[in-house]
């Protein structure tokens, strides 16, 4: 059982979602249907993964994701989104999102997501390796000097499998390794994603004299 | 600037009172400009104010200030009282009706000043002449500021209606999608006809999510460059197969021949898809952009091609699509590999950039 928050503006598909989470033996501890109304109550909730819908009418699902994520790191934060905006996507994984899910997934799909963040696993897409393929590519295109993390081979190649639509298992079969390593390096490639997202940060607070001048940090 | 013309011409007329057969009259003229000039710029302060009447007084006024200069002055005189003060009512024509208004009010100067002289010399003509080329020249350039000025409220008006546009669009796509998922999922629960109305809703929804990210990336392209991953998408949209399209975000510029040709040979492929595996098949597409190359990945999810068979089809002479799909690649200078297993078909297709 995980205790679940789902975060939507949308009340069909926040009782939709709150039904088949429910169903399926979850338990759905808090919903909200604004940001405001989210960040109020996560923290007395404390759920394990948070639902939630990128367009909100009032906060960013970026701006949510990492406050929350700052409030409790120990949370999981699976996006469920209608329109795949590509950039909010990618901006809310790299705030430390650990999966995304378009809505049209099915009540099935939408459960194992939940289980297998709770677990600690990253969810893609399709959509979303492809995009994480192309944000890896960037770094890789910029500056020699840029401390950011690259892909391994290993890494690009599996990636690249989960951006034909391949299960872990498929690769898992045609790579000959186990289904965990599979898991492992997807993990391992939104962790860098993460990381050199708070590299990113740290340079521009940097070079914008954001860095606080040695307060000891 | 009337001000500054003004200042001219008290200072002027003070330093030159001594040429004045009549100083009392022209006192009189200069504190009557000085006046004019106070009242003239209250009333071009307003916009409502700048009325023809107000203009035609304000020419009026240093007309008749350039033609009193004979009387006031002697004969054979060498500067009129208001002098350069006669291009303040000038600029305002040409401000106002623009090379028209100030090539007649230049004229008007110019005759004003030019009549009642005996004789003209090298300086007054350079005046006058000044005068005639300025006026319409400030005329025209205040045309085309205004023109300018209009062409960019109107950019911006545009530009602002656009922006509105789009967000709208956001918003009621977003609900659109929302909608179209919902029956989507409540369908598959509830089987049977429903089922099917969901599934129509999902292809829907598809196509919707494919439009907009097209629209996103539609701008971008330019400079006989076209977007790879738009026309993919677009194609991918229009091909009976479900087809999932993954790009790296935002746009991959790429000239035309190597965009339609690559579109069309990853089209071969789908169409292959469909003839082997069926329409039941789901297709993956994958475009990986590096600045020397770009690589399209396709896949499907069918039961791969028994080994030995494309070598096989090589051997006998029938290459049907695989050929089409190679050769297309290779006209760009670029290569198409396969690799089947049980877990489905994939064609990479790598094109050099040059």
């Amino acid at each position: 059982m995980v205790r679940v928050m789902v975060v939507d503006d949308h009340p069909m598909w926040r009782d939709a979602v709150e039904r088949d989470l429910q169903a399926a033996g979850h338990q759905v501890v808090a919903v909200a249907s604004n940001g405001r109304e989210a960040m109020a109550r996560f923290p007395a909730a404390a759920p394990q993964v948070v639902v939630l819908d990128l367009q909100l009418p009032d906060l960013s699902g970026v701006q949510i994701t990492s406050m929350m994520l700052e409030h409790d790191p120990t949370a999981r934060v699976l996006i469920l989104s209608a329109s795949g905006e590509q950039a909010d996507v990618l901006d809310a994984i790299k705030a430390g999102a650990t999966g995304y899910l378009v809505k049209s997934a099915s009540s099935a799909e939408l459960v194992e997501a939940v289980t297998r963040v709770a677990d600690g696993d990253a969810v893609f897409t399709p959509g979303l390796a492809g995009l994480v393929l192309g944000e890896f590519r960037r770094v890789a295109d910029g500056p020699g000097d840029d401390p950011r993390d690259q892909l391994t081979e290993r890494e690009t190649e599996i990636l690249r499998m989960v951006a034909t639509g391949m299960s872990y298992k498929q690769i898992a079969s045609r790579l000959v390794l186990s289904h965990r390593t599979v898991q492992n390096h997807v993990q391992n490639t939104l962790r860098k994603l993460q990381m050199n997202n708070r590299v990113q940060l740290t340079r521009w607070a940097i070079a914008h004299g954001l860095d606080g001048d040695g307060d000891g940090d | 600037m009337r001000v500054v013309v003004t200042v001219n011409m008290v200072g002027l007329n003070a330093y030159r009172r001594d040429s004045f057969q009549q100083p009392d009259v022209a006192l009189a003229i200069v504190l009557v400009l000085v006046a004019w000039t106070a009242v003239a710029t209250w009333l071009y302060s307003d916009r409502g104010r700048r009325t023809t009447p107000l203009l035609v007084a304000d020419l009026a006024v240093a007309l008749a200030a350039v033609a009193a200069t004979p009387w006031v002055k002697s004969e054979g005189f060498d500067a009129t009282i208001p002098g350069f003060w006669v291009i303040g009512p000038l600029l305002a024509w040409a401000v106002h009706w623009h090379w028209r208004g100030g090539l007649v009010a230049a004229a008007l100067v110019a005759a004003a000043d030019l009549v009642p002289r005996t004789d003209v010399d090298q300086g007054n003509y350079g005046n006058v002449f000044l005068v005639l080329v300025g006026g319409p020249v400030v005329g025209y350039l205040c045309a085309s500021l205004q023109r300018m000025a209009r062409e960019r409220d109107a950019a911006e008006r545009a530009a602002a209606a656009a922006q509105e546009r789009t967000r709208l669009a956001r918003a009621v796509h977003d609900g659109v999608l929302q909608v179209l998922a919902l029956v989507q999922r409540r369908g598959a629960a509830a089987g049977g006809e429903w089922a099917e109305l969901g599934r129509l809703a999902g292809e829907q929804e598809r196509s919707l999510r494919s439009l907009i990210r097209q629209q996103d990336t539609v701008s971008a392209a330019a400079g006989g460059q076209v977007d790879l991953a738009g026309a993919l998408e677009a194609m991918a949209t229009a091909h009976p197969l479900r087809v999932e399209v993954a790009t790296p975000g935002g746009t991959v510029p790429v000239d035309e021949r190597v965009a339609s040709e690559t579109v069309a040979a990853v089209r071969a492929c789908l169409d292959n898809v469909l003839v082997h595996v069926g329409p039941a098949a789901t297709a993956w597409v994958l475009v990986q952009a590096a600045p020397d190359a770009i690589t399209v990945s396709v896949r499907d999810d069918g039961p791969g091609i028994a080994a030995g068979r494309l070598e096989e089809a090589e051997a006998q002479g029938r290459l049907g699509v695989a050929s089409s799909i190679r050769g297309r690649i290779a006209d760009l200078g670029g290569t198409a590999t396969v690799a089947t297993g049980t877990w489905g078909t994939e064609w990479e297709l790598t094109v050099p950039l040059a």
